[in-house]
């Protein structure tokens, strides 16, 4: 029966806020998704596995696994960081619950942070106490969980939701699917082989049986010995053969250490090939980076002399947001003023009255109208005011005059008030001038800078995510190869290695030729030997050597058929599943071979319907191969394969066209899969998910569909993960 | 692992069979009454093996077979 994860659940992890019953995720059997963008907790979903299978969590940083305890505050929800006070506590898990036939299982494990200081992040400001594993079993009929107190029965039930021998194939993260099946790799199909079938046994059985065969050789020879009659050629020839058998050890051990040779030169070709083809990508990007970096730059600038302007456009008379709310101090102003000029009016006239009963009261303050404009319609004879005619000896025209010449008359005016603030209160109304006439429209104007600022201020925030989705390509690529070498010796360590594999390989070629002719004159030594044994020796010590000789043979013979017979197996499923990968897509037509390298590892080639070798395909191509390989396996089990898939598909390097093969196929070797992809997303979709997605999830087999989203445009300490059911 | 089918899967050898005289693999069990030596030195192996005897034992068990000190 199929273990069947049948909910996820979280506390306060990462971006996961609140208690196991809010950020509850509930699975069937069959094709399970979550789609989440970057950043919206799908590698942190990820991570709820590798604490409840190894006690660790990816740190996203540097890309390495780290224990529980090293990381737990950067595992706590910032949020529930911050909520919690100096002295609380606040606690944070993973729960899952999953059933096999008979029993269902609720697995807890958590640790409580208490907070001692301010500083939310700093690993010194929380102690933290992980807390005992809690296990609960029911059977399906009676609803409610008792709980499990054995250590080890508690061990025994998170074990067996996925075997730790069968993990690597069933749960892992996408790139990683590059490293699991590298059948390049000696080991990688030898391990897959082990875990499929019991070929250790055989191989137990290989050693023990040539052991034998030693031994009742030994015996023989004692025998011939003790009964021979100074049998010289019997005697030669026994000693032809121990010394041909001698030399047949020495290649055999001289083949192996060429094997190995080839082994570690094709391993180091690869990994430089991938250093190599690093080093490119890491130029593009590094120009790349530099461009946006530039632009992240300029923008910034941008925002920054943006805002370091606003402050100006409180006085600047072109903006005048000063004035904002003014709008009745103009005619208030207007009133005052008109009084205050009546009061000087009577204090002026009574002073003035005796004194030159002619003279004029101006309500206009000193330079308005200036002067320059006074005499430009004194001399037209013409108001640009009210745009009328202002004749010579009129009684406009000789107004205009007065007011040009306020400025002298006020000298020789009789001093009536202790401070004449007219000048002051005139030059209010004058430089005010500019202020009144924005009034209206500032509102409108804050509006538009508010609106300027917020398109400055998301283009800078894309750009840097931009940036930062670069800068996290290149730090990928520096975590997976290393940074220290040049092309030049890159590609100088490449040419050895291809040298020593191709000398190595020679050496094989060579050494497996000496094998086989000694081995053919250890036989041919063996018939003589059996021809000149004397036959009064007992024939229980010639029967025995003879069964102990053919069934080493036949031992060794039998662990070959094993191993061959599942990589047969292993070709055929892989073929199959690679045809429902590629079904979609216009490759389809080829085939998957298996194909022996000198050291004994597999190559498997993709070869075209005319038979031609397909090679340097696309990524997603190659990630589908081994892909299929890995289903293969799955599928090569000799009981039917009972495990969930976890695994986050990096269906970008996938491309659309296997996207969909992909679903399909997993559907049909995984009992249930839970898969998190982020290709699917589109924040502008009223389901926020790409037409892609929407094909893929009306699927039959996919049953469970569920959309990650972060809060947007809040604080980090605010930045919590919510979900959408979809299906 | 299946016994039976580890020492089917060494016997499937057409020439052994010939050499050895045996009819039909299908037939074959690790268990007693054996009617042949080599069927019955394999059977020795494999299940002394999976009880955990060592090689010295084993062999002991082997040259018992053949009535060889």
């Amino acid at each position: 029966m199929a273990s069947i994860i049948n909910s996820i659940s979280f506390k306060n992890f990462f971006n996961y806020y609140g208690d196991f019953e809010d950020t509850r995720y509930d699975f069937e059997e069959g094709v399970n998704i979550v789609v989440a963008d970057n950043g919206a907790g799908k590698s942190k979903f990820f991570n709820a596995f590798l604490w409840l299978f190894y006690d660790q969590i990816l740190d996203s940083d540097d890309k390495i696994k780290k224990g529980i305890k090293d990381v737990a505050v950067k595992i706590i929800s910032d949020k529930a960081k911050n909520e919690t006070a100096i002295g609380d506590s606040v606690e944070t898990g993973i729960q899952i619950e999953y059933s096999t036939g008979r029993w269902k299982y609720q697995i807890t494990k958590s640790f409580t942070a208490t907070r001692l200081r301010e500083n939310i992040t700093s690993f010194d400001s929380w102690q933290i106490i992980i807390n005992d594993i809690e296990v609960n079993q029911t059977d399906h009929i009676l609803p409610k969980y008792k709980p499990v107190y054995d250590a080890e029965e508690k061990n025994n039930i998170i074990k067996q939701l996925i075997l730790p021998n069968l993990r690597q194939y069933s749960f892992f993260q996408g790139e990683e699917v590059d490293s699991i099946i590298d059948f390049g790799k000696k080991s990688s199909i030898e391990e897959a082989v082990r875990t499929l079938t019991d070929i250790s046994k055989y191989e137990e059985l290989v050693s023990l049986t040539k052991d034998f065969k030693d031994k009742a050789e030994k015996d023989l020879n004692k025998q011939t010995k003790s009964n021979s009659e100074h049998n010289d050629r019997l005697e030669k020839a026994i000693k032809l053969k121990e010394e041909f058998e001698k030399n047949l050890g020495n290649e055999e051990v001289k083949l192996v250490e060429f094997e190995n040779l080839y082994n570690e030169s094709e391993r180091e070709k690869n990994e430089l090939e991938q250093n190599f083809s690093n080093a490119e990508k890491r130029n593009e990007l590094d120009i790349k980076i530099k461009e946006k970096n530039k632009k992240v730059n300029e923008i910034a600038d941008e925002y920054s002399s943006f805002l370091e302007s606003i402050n100006g456009r409180f006085f600047d008379g072109a903006f005048s947001w000063i004035s904002l709310g003014f709008e009745n101090v103009e005619s208030d102003f207007q009133e005052k003023i008109q009084k205050f000029r009546e009061i000087h009016y009577e204090k002026k006239a009574l002073k003035n009255i005796s004194e030159n009963p002619n003279k004029q009261f101006h309500f206009l303050p000193l330079d308005s109208p200036d002067s320059v404009s006074l005499k430009n319609m004194i001399d037209r004879e013409h108001c640009f005011v009210c745009d009328r005619e202002a004749k010579e000896g009129s009684h406009a025209h000789n107004h205009f005059i007065k007011l040009k010449n306020r400025a002298v008359d006020s000298k020789n005016d009789v001093e009536f008030v202790k401070n004449n603030l007219e000048g002051f209160f005139g030059g209010l109304q004058i430089n005010a001038q500019p202020f009144y006439n924005k009034i209206s429209s500032i509102e409108d104007s804050i509006l538009k800078t508010r609106e300027r600022e917020i398109a400055l201020n998301e283009r800078l925030t894309k750009l840097k995510k931009e940036l930062k989705v670069l800068k996290d390509q290149r730090r990928d690529i520096l975590i997976s190869g290393s940074e220290d070498e040049d092309a030049q010796t890159v590609i100088n360590r490449y040419k050895g290695a291809i040298r020593r594999m191709e000398s190595s390989s020679f050496q094989i070629e060579r050494l497996k030729e000496t094998i086989r002719k000694l081995k053919t004159n250890i036989q041919n030594t063996e018939k003589e030997i059996q021809s000149l044994r004397s036959s009064n020796i007992p024939e229980g010590y010639l029967l025995n050597y003879q069964i102990c000789s053919d069934l080493a043979d036949a031992t060794e013979k039998g662990k070959d058929r094993v191993f061959n017979n599942m990589v047969s197996l292993l070709e055929k499923y892989a073929n199959e599943h690679f045809q429902n990968l590629i079904k979609y897509n216009e490759l389809a037509g080829g085939h998957l071979k298996f194909d022996k390298t000198p050291s004994g590892a597999i190559e498997f080639n993709y070869i075209d319907n005319k038979g031609n070798l397909v090679t340097g395909a696309a990524e997603g191509f190659q990630r589908m191969k081994k892909f299929s390989v890995v289903m293969a396996v799955i599928s090569a089990n000799t009981n039917k394969y009972n495990y969930p898939l976890l695994a986050d598909a990096p269906l970008s390097a996938f491309g659309s066209a296997f996207t969909e093969g992909f679903f399909e196929a997993t559907g049909k070797v995984f009992p249930q899969s839970i898969i998190l992809v982020n290709d699917l997303y589109d924040k502008d979709d009223e389901m926020k998910i790409n037409e892609l997605g929407k094909k893929i999830i009306k699927g039959d087999l996919v049953k469970r569909v569920y959309v990650n989203q972060v809060t947007e445009g809040v604080e980090q300490v605010e930045l919590i993960t919510t979900k959408i059911k979809l299906k | 692992m299946d016994r039976n089918q580890v020492l089917r899967e060494i016997l499937s050898d057409k020439e052994l069979c010939e050499k050895y005289k045996i009819k039909d693999i299908n037939t074959l069990t690790s268990n007693p009454p054996y009617n042949n030596k080599l069927v019955e030195v394999l059977s020795v192996i494999i299940n002394e093996n999976d009880n955990n005897l060592s090689d010295t034992q084993i062999y002991k068990r082997i040259k018992n077979i053949h009535n060889i000190g």
